[in-house]
């Protein structure tokens, strides 16, 4: 019987178009996400690459002095890509996956980040993400929401429910026939990908499998509620699609306004501005308490006195210091409703599965703020790495050839990624467990008026 | 053996009476006609027998056994050839077959599907043909062929001779004649008067829900019933 429906469905004409358009638009999507990598990994490579030559050119030319010097140095940190991030770019083409700092102030250097194309913040991209989260479900709904009403309309349904004895099997099956097809679909997709972006098969890549199939899986449970209601094939097309709408356009643009008015970040501005003012208003104050306030910070460099000099290097640098000190509340409140900002759009998914998809999507794949977030925390620690082994080299006027400057390699984060089974998978199952159980119902309740 | 029965079976719909105390059998090998015009209640009996919809009081019976709320079990004896028998466009006409025979749980080989639809007189070169080659008559001899595979001991038919040519309608009847002989109940709604007197054993006529002539087609002549029918609507 499952062979002779799979047979009558894949002999329908919609079908293929669906499976055709959905699987074309999965192979670009595979391959935007491999332009993705691959322009990344240029990126990387030429800063691998730069990095040693500048540092090099730099250090012939500004051999006097070790402070001039480390004006110009730039230190490149790299936040490692995982290739699963082709398949959800998420937010890494507009977040550089490259800081390359100097010692001096870190918050005025945070953003000067390389250009992105802002058209491709407008659209978002079309990786296999989108095409999962978007399109599949639209699969879905034009698979199934005339199920049960196509077969009244056309009049077979009469028959189905006089030779079966259990006719809502019959519907069971039916779904089942197009789950296969939309699951054959995506993992004809996932092998493809698997293959051409040369993706590891390891915990993440099977969380990812998990959660594409949960989620699909959410979908047919929609579905299966709207067949249930058993209304015509027209009411079942709107009312689906309403929902798509409500899912992946309405809500998670409710829930972003809500967040993003319910923590707003006026600190990002503030940082900006104190950090320039922190140091820049330094120029025209005595010299003397911005060195102490250094020497506060760090006890350690207190013994390097200020020079009785128009301009010491030690008090260059206490300036610059005195732009992230300034700034470090607003940046320490900015970092502390991003990360609210986070964990609420997390909860919020728990109830939007399109949301809860995207998110989870984009922290396995490496693409979301959190990961956005650790990478600044580490680029925080980098620079401040940086500039404790080169301040007493400063200040101590050590000679730009004492420095072994081979060591300084562009150096790698990679976020530490856990997967949480329960959190990834629970919230689209119990959605998938709602309305399956409450479409269950109804067929047992509505049995006599079935045909 | 009555294998059909209706014991004061009487059905509202929203207050209006659409079936006022029915009582009927049909027997084991027995051609039961039931004529009236439309609205008269022959839809409804039908959906009542198949379990499509419940009774408002009274009983339906099949094989000793009340359709509702046994209508699950009480499907297993029955086959149903509805006006147009609605087939799956997709599948041509063996594989429909197939289809609606693993439905009623009977597995049969491309050979024996083959032999339901000769059977049902459906040429073997249209058994793999597209449904949509398929003319009225062809999809008739497919549900003939439906209710052959199932081997139900009833089987219900809403209009099956409405819109099929003189040569078709004959087939028919041959085919209903030959189903009877092998001890089938039919239960037939119909508009065909002639058709009725020709293949049925007993003869109904319902007016606004009831049951008010029922004769033995060898007592009355065509033109008879035709007169009776039109006194009685």
């Amino acid at each position: 019987m499952f062979l002779l429906l799979l047979k009558s469905f894949l002999r329908s004409r919609i079908a293929v178009a669906g499976i055709v358009i959905v699987l074309l638009a999965g192979i670009t999507g595979i391959f935007i996400g491999q332009q993705h990598i691959r322009k990344q990994q240029e990126a990387i490579a030429l800063t691998e690459h730069f990095q040693q030559e500048h540092i090099q050119r730099n250090a012939q030319f500004f051999d006097k002095e070790l402070g001039l010097l480390l004006y110009y140095l730039r230190f490149s940190l790299v936040n490692k890509l995982h290739p699963l991030n082709a398949l959800s770019i998420g937010q890494r083409d507009v977040n550089s996956s490259i800081q390359s700092l100097t010692i001096r102030n870190l918050e005025g250097q945070k953003y000067d980040t390389d250009l992105f194309n802002p058209s491709n913040v407008l659209t978002g991209n079309l990786d296999m993400g989108f095409v999962l989260i978007y399109l599949l479900p639209l699969l879905i709904i034009a698979f199934t929401y005339s199920l049960l009403s196509e077969e009244k309309e056309d009049g077979t349904w009469r028959l189905v429910a006089t030779q079966s004895k259990r006719p809502v099997n019959v519907l069971i099956r039916k779904l089942f026939v197009r789950m296969i097809t939309v699951l054959m679909v995506f993992a004809v997709l996932l092998l493809l990908a698997t293959f051409i972006l040369s993706l590891p098969v390891d915990k993440l890549y099977l969380a990812v499998i998990c959660l594409a199939f949960i989620y699909m899986l959410c979908w047919f449970g929609i579905s299966f509620w709207v067949i249930s209601l058993q209304r015509s094939s027209s009411t079942n097309a709107v009312i689906l699609l309403s929902i798509w709408i409500l899912l992946t356009v309405v809500l998670p643009g409710v829930a972003n306004n809500f967040i993003t008015s319910r923590y707003p970040v006026p600190e990002s501005m503030a940082t900006v501005v104190q950090q320039r003012e922190g140091y820049h208003e330094k120029w025209d104050m005595e010299k003397q308490p911005t060195v102490d306030r250094f020497y506060a910070h760090y006890p350690q460099f207190s013994k390097y006195p200020l020079p009785d000099k128009q301009f010491s290097w030690l008090w260059y640098y206490a300036m610059q210091q005195m732009g992230d000190d300034e700034a470090a509340v607003q940046v320490k409140q900015l970092q502390e409703k991003l990360r609210l900002r986070e964990q609420s759009s997390e909860y919020i998914g728990y109830f939007i599965p399109t949301l809860h998809t995207q998110q989870q999507l984009n922290s396995l794949a490496g693409a979301g703020l959190a990961n956005q977030l650790q990478f600044m925390d580490s680029t925080a620690r980098f620079h401040e790495r940086m500039r404790l082994y080169f301040y007493p080299k400063i200040f101590e006027e050590a000679k730009v050839k004492s420095v072994d400057w081979d060591m300084f390699k562009v150096e790698y984060f990679s976020e530490e990624k856990r997967v949480s089974w329960g959190g990834l998978l629970l919230p689209l199952l119990l959605v998938t467990l709602v309305f399956s159980v409450t479409g269950w119902m109804n067929f047992n309740k509505r049995m006599t008026a079935f045909a | 053996m009555t294998v059909l029965s209706a014991e004061q079976l009487s059905k509202q719909y929203n207050g209006t009476l659409a079936l006022n105390n029915l009582n009927l059998s049909v027997d084991k090998g027995e051609v039961f006609c039931l004529l009236g015009q439309n609205g008269a209640g022959k839809t409804t009996t039908i959906n009542l027998f198949l379990g499509f919809t419940a009774a408002s009081s009274g009983k339906a019976m099949i094989n000793g056994i009340e359709v509702h709320p046994n209508d699950s079990s009480t499907r297993q004896f029955v086959a149903y050839i509805p006006e147009i028998v609605q087939l799956y466009g997709n599948l041509n006409g063996i594989e429909n077959l197939d289809f609606f025979s693993r439905l009623a749980g009977f597995k049969y080989a491309g050979a024996q599907l083959s032999s339901f639809l000769l059977k049902a007189g459906l040429q073997e070169t249209a058994h793999r043909r597209s449904l949509s080659t398929y003319s009225k008559g062809m999809r008739q001899k497919v549900g003939i062929a439906i209710a052959l595979a199932k081997n139900a001991d009833v089987i219900l038919m809403d209009e099956p001779t409405s819109g099929l040519d003189p040569k078709a309608t004959d087939e028919f009847t041959r085919i209903c004649k030959e189903l009877a002989a092998d001890g089938k109940a039919i239960f037939m709604a119909t508009h065909d008067i002639f058709n009725a007197v020709n293949v049925g054993a007993r003869i109904g006529i319902m007016k606004q829900g009831s049951l008010v002539h029922t004769l033995h087609s060898n007592e009355i002549t065509a033109n008879e019933l035709q007169q009776l029918y039109l006194e009685t609507i």
